[in-house]
């Protein structure tokens, strides 16, 4: 099974250079996670996702864990404040500049090695040689796929 | 001197001795400040060259590390790293910041107390490493610019390490080279010190101070910190309040006990690694163990063994005791005209440069200034003069002491870059101020 047959094709994407605030409000509305981000030439530029927002929110020296705990800090208001100046930035400034990328003609074995390999990527994006976004490939497509196959909802070819 | 014209014979391609061996030290001293590469790793190869060409053997080299400051560096790491985990020094900060009711200026002088104590009775790295992300969670909270807040703790740290034997590296290794004891540091140093303090946050009050202001709520949010949940683990805490309390009455003691205070420091590491995990599963603590020790900064601790190989490898060509007889030329072996030019020179370098190397090339040439003055007793001043010139010039510049780095970083990261002109501008003022006090303490204290 190659990566450019179970990758989810129809995608909502946002630009470079759109608000935070405008591009939340879409991925609220669609109940998404994440949202892969493009420059003007169509090329992958970074991916939003709910948690480089909250991690953009949450103060740097907590976020970065020079401070491990702060069970003993009262809701100052801080995560607020930050959200509030955050919507009017780019998104640019927030999203995630470096997301795992995969080649359309790779198995699922390797892409599923790539997703869990680096850690915190729960989806990887599909590209051509050009850096043009074909589709994308979550943690959760590829489960689906194998319960699909024990199933024999689909073929292995 | 035999001996030593003996072994210098067999330096590699009959090259002059003091040549190779000056050359590898300011080879090693210029990378090092060019920070390009890992100090630990320079201060290695630059020892390993010293062996491979022949300026030392082997055993020469070894019996040249003083394995009494790496002990006690070592031991209070371990200590430290075990003791950090109990949330203690969050709980001190939070409590001091309560105390003074969440009052802005209060909040600054407070922080500095406290980074200023944990500076002297542990190392000024771990202290700011603790106490500095606090510091940004306060400040937030007061909705004030964390920069004097930070300037402060720099300092207070630097001047809180000057204060005791165990308190910055410098006095480790005068202490261990020199023989003064934890006592001695307490008796000889100490009292100066919260003089300095005092002055140094009048000058902070007058250039920052003065417009810090919170308003009502801010201060409210300051008072809803809950200090008793930074505690985490309260027999881990027990058990580090006694081997900590142990460890520093242990080195109040060593001297008269004729213990060297690596054996304190090393034998309260063990004994605190021995309750952390006591009842646990051999599982637990081999986990807990290599926890620990993964936190325990070898690279410091290499960069020393390095180091002392290096100088020794110096010494042995005898280019320190000619330095020496230069300076007491320059200085016409007058005591106080020498103790004052140690202070200043040492306090100079060390806001520009690694303090720990410098001090480790000035201890064999005070060492060897002694004949002249009469002995070991008659020089103390100027170990004294050194800790002092050596510790608190870290305050003169963002690269003069580690710690200075660690809350430059802290500072870029939460988006409040610290400059280091503008850092500079005030701070070196300030050393030269400190120094300045300090001189005249060494003056009334010992040379009038």
């Amino acid at each position: 099974m190659l990566a450019e047959r179970m990758m989810v094709t129809e995608l909502v994407t946002a630009q470079v250079d759109e608000s935070v605030g405008d591009v939340l409000a879409r991925m609220r509305s669609a109940g998404l996670r994440m949202l892969p981000v493009l420059n003007a030439d169509r090329t992958v530029a970074g991916v939003l996702s709910t948690f480089s927002i909250l991690s953009y929110i949450v103060p740097n020296y907590i976020g970065s864990g020079d401070l491990k705990e702060v069970a003993y800090a009262p809701d100052m208001g801080v995560l607020r404040k930050k959200h509030h100046t955050i919507i009017h930035q780019k998104i640019s400034d927030v999203m995630e500049k470096a997301p795992l990328l995969v080649h359309p003609h790779e198995s699922l074995l390797s892409v599923s090695a790539s997703l869990i390999a680096f850690g915190k990527h729960e989806y990887a994006l599909v590209v051509d040689e050009n850096s043009h976004l074909l589709g994308v490939i979550s943690a959760g497509d590829v489960l689906d796929l194998l319960c699909r196959l024990k199933e024999g909802e689909v073929n292995d070819a | 001197m035999h001996n030593m014209e003996a072994e210098i014979s067999s330096v590699i391609f009959g090259w002059d001795p003091t040549w190779v061996a000056v050359s590898i030290l300011l080879l090693v001293y210029g990378v090092i400040m060019a920070e390009k590469f890992n100090r630990a790793v320079l201060s290695l190869l630059g020892a390993g060259i010293m062996i491979l060409c022949g300026v030392l053997n082997q055993h020469q080299a070894v019996a040249g590390v003083d394995f009494n400051t790496i002990g006690l560096l070592t031991g209070m790491m371990v200590i430290v790293a075990i003791s950090q985990k109990t949330g203690m020094f969050q709980y001190v900060a939070i409590k001091a910041a309560k105390a003074v009711k969440g009052d802005p200026w209060g909040i600054l002088v407070m922080l500095s107390i406290v980074t200023a104590v944990f500076s002297a009775l542990l190392d000024n790295v771990t202290t700011v490493l603790l106490i500095a992300p606090v510091t940004l969670l306060i400040t937030d909270a007061l909705g004030v610019r964390p920069y004097p807040y930070l300037f402060a703790l720099i300092l207070a740290s630097n001047i809180g390490g000057t204060a005791t034997l165990i308190g910055d590296p410098p006095n480790i290794m005068i202490g261990s080279a020199a023989h003064l004891s934890f006592t001695d540091f307490l008796v000889n140093l100490a009292p100066i010190i919260p003089v300095i303090f005092i002055v140094v946050i009048a000058v902070v009050w007058v250039l920052f101070g003065r417009d810090l202001t919170a308003s009502d709520e801010s201060k409210k949010l300051i008072m809803q910190f809950d200090e008793s949940a930074a505690i985490k683990d309260v027999p881990l805490l027990k058990k580090s309040l006694i081997v900590l309390s142990l460890v520093i009455a242990g080195f109040t003691v060593a001297h008269t006990l004729h213990l060297e205070p690596a054996t304190i420091a090393m034998f309260g590491a063990a004994l605190l690694l021995f309750l952390q995990t006591f009842g646990q599963s051999v599982e637990e603590k081999d986990h807990a163990y290599e926890g620990i020790m993964a936190e325990v900064e070898w690279t410091t601790i290499f960069f020393f063994v390095g180091l002392f190989i290096i100088v020794t490898g110096v010494e042995h060509t005898g280019v320190i005791a000619l330095l020496a007889e230069k300076t007491l030329a320059l200085t016409g072996g007058d005591l106080i005209a020498t103790t004052g030019a140690i202070l200043w020179v040492s306090a100079v370098a060390s806001a520009l440069i690694d303090n720990i190397p410098f001090v480790a090339t000035m201890i064999p040439l005070i060492h060897s200034m002694a004949p002249t003055f009469g002995g070991a007793e008659a020089i103390e001043p100027l170990w004294w003069a050194l800790a002092l010139g050596a510790c608190l010039g870290g305050n003169g510049s963002l690269i003069g002491a580690s710690a200075n780095l660690i809350v430059a970083g802290f500072a870029q990261r939460s988006g409040h870059p610290i400059a280091f002109l503008s850092f500079m501008k005030h701070a070196f003022m300030l050393m030269l101020l400190t120094i300045a006090i300090s001189h005249l303490y060494l003056y009334m204290r010992y040379l009038s």
